[in-house]
């Protein structure tokens, strides 16, 4: 008996292929080599946070907060960028995309299911270093106890912030990967965005002020339209907060939240459409 | 077999080397130099979510420099710190991370007694004061630079009772009503840097801040002499030697700086080394 072609039968099939395809993705990424040595190199210096921060005058603990977050954003963005730049033309390249698309799945899935994959690894590179972080923050903390106390809330928050930063970045990197046809664009298109979406809010708050009055309308107004279309990263930066416990917006954050989702489905509805115009061997 | 050979032969090499290399390494002459930051904003821009860690990078290579420099005091190899380019980094630290305590320690350590730019480094505590709005050392070191340094008593007050309401510690209140009179300004100065020698934890601060307590105290020494001396003759003493000849000190205090003591023309305690290193 021939099943109905509802609407509802066809998301399930869609979620059980990205869910299969999830997993293989999956497996895939924790067998690679190149990754444990990063995460290595990521507990090692995780490790080395207590003995850095004791350098520190008046604020060791503030000290290893700053080292963690920033330790753990650093390796976060090297994962994304390995993961992100060599996911989908490698795929092509292979021609592993020719034997999998020739099943009954929608390339939209297949993409889809990239995204997802590395988003996991991503969350889970992100728990592990946060309790790698968790651990070397209550070591220097024991050591030379602060005035303030340690934000775990804060701290959550920031490693919340990395995560989307870098979901942003990813479906950016796989954007490249779907039109290129090497490492490079997808690489140092996505560090070009990287550095360009930090900076963003800056340039903009320094252009918008007294040093953009010097400037002709034209270049501020190009100025303004790049901020607009460039990812703004440092709206994911609650490092400072986490560090001093300062407290965050609610409506700040929801809004950041809100923004990355939007842009994440913006950036992998146009990978998508490049993925699926694309001629494949 | 061959591969193994070569590669024994690299180790033997490798070990032999080692000796000359650290050798060459440790002769060689070390310049002592702090180096420059770019411009604050620019390094905001460019250091984006890591600035924080790039703010204490700054302070960390002013704390390394200045340790530096210390050693080689000790050693007798005088150098003129680079002060204005370190008090440059700090400000360019607190302009990524305003709330960078370290920045403001030792910009008090530092700056305050060396360099004498007590309205540079409070108007960067204020900045402090008002980011740090839970700490009660900012206002403490505002309170003492300005008792200390520009004998302006009212505000000083203002701030070591911020200091006292913040800490509910009343020691800043005791210190404030207690040593707000220019005749007790080497006790203030002595109580202060005992304060700050007991909660300070790197080596080269601590060092720096017991040489100026020495000093100070040296000067309390020959302050009370001088009292002493008044006392019992009736009159002042119009050299320091005075006070040994007349057997009220065995010896002159010695000067941690290397300077000399001596009297100035108000019969008051100074020294030939002005107990600083000169600005540049």
């Amino acid at each position: 008996m021939s099943q109905p072609h509802t609407g509802l039968f066809t998301i399930q099939t869609m979620y059980s292929q990205i869910n299969v395809l999830v997993k293989n993705n999956l497996r895939a990424i924790l067998r690679d080599r190149v990754l444990h040595a990063v995460l290595g190199v990521a507990l090692v210096m995780i490790l080395l946070v207590p003995s850095l921060s004791s350098f520190s005058m008046r604020q060791v603990q503030e000290l290893s907060i700053t080292l963690s977050l920033s330790a753990t954003s650093l390796i976060l963005l090297v994962v994304t960028l390995l993961l992100g730049s060599s996911s989908v033309w490698r795929d092509i390249e292979r021609r592993y995309t020719a034997s999998i698309l020739t099943l009954p799945l929608s390339r939209g899935a297949f993409l889809f299911s990239k995204f997802v994959s590395i988003a996991l690894f991503l969350i889970l590179c992100t728990i592990v270093l946060g309790l790698g972080s968790a651990l070397v923050i209550s070591l220097a903390s024991d050591s030379y106890p602060s005035d303030l106390p340690i934000h775990w809330g804060n701290i959550c928050l920031a490693l919340v912030g990395d995560v989307l930063k870098y979901l942003i970045l990813a479906s950016l990197a796989i954007l490249f990967s779907t039109v290129s046809t090497s490492f490079y664009l997808p690489f140092f298109g996505t560090v070009a965005i990287y550095f360009c979406g930090s900076a963003s809010q800056e340039v903009f708050e320094y252009v918008s002020g007294q040093f953009g009055q010097e400037l002709s309308p034209a270049i501020v107004k190009s100025i303004t339209a790049v901020y607009y279309c460039l990812p703004n990263l440092s709206a994911f930066d609650f490092q400072i907060q986490a560090v001093y416990g300062l407290t965050v917006p609610v409506a700040g954050l929801l809004l950041s939240a809100l923004y990355a989702l939007v842009y994440i489905g913006i950036l992998l509805g146009l990978a998508i459409y490049a993925f699926g115009r694309r001629e494949l061997p | 077999m061959k591969w193994r050979l070569g590669f024994a032969a690299l180790v033997v090499v490798y070990a032999l080397l080692l000796s000359p290399f650290t050798g060459y390494l440790e002769k060689r002459p070390v310049e002592v130099k702090l180096g420059y930051l770019p411009h604050p904003q620019v390094l905001k821009v460019a250091s984006g979510e890591h600035r924080t860690t790039v703010a204490e990078m700054a302070v960390l290579r002013v704390l390394f420099y200045f340790g530096s420099v210390l050693q080689k005091f000790e050693e007798n190899v005088i150098l003129r710190p680079e002060f204005m380019n370190m008090y440059k980094m700090l400000q360019s630290s607190l302009y990524l991370d305003p709330y960078n305590m370290d920045a403001y320690y030792f910009a008090q350590a530092s700056f305050t007694w060396d360099l004498g730019r007590i309205k540079e480094v409070n108007h960067l505590l204020k900045i402090g004061m008002e980011k740090r709005d839970w700490d009660y050392w900012i206002p403490f070191y505002l309170g003492f630079n300005y008792a200390y340094f520009l004998k302006d008593y009212v505000q000083a007050a203002g701030y070591m009772q911020r200091a006292a309401e913040l800490s509910g510690n009343p020691l800043f209140t005791n210190l404030a009503a207690r040593y707000f009179y220019e005749s007790e300004q080497t006790a203030f100065g002595l109580a202060f840097l005992e304060t700050m020698i007991e909660g300070a934890k790197d080596p080269a601060v601590k060092s720096h801040y017991a040489m100026r307590r020495d000093a100070l105290l040296a000067m309390s020494i020959l302050e009370e002499a001088q009292n002493m001396y008044l006392d019992q003759f009736g009159g002042g003493v119009e050299t320091l030697q005075q006070l040994v000849t007349s057997g009220i000190l065995e010896d002159l205090p010695v000067d941690p700086y290397g300077g000399s003591f001596y009297l100035d023309d108000h019969g008051k305690v100074r020294t030939t080394s002005k107990l600083a290193a000169s600005d540049q």
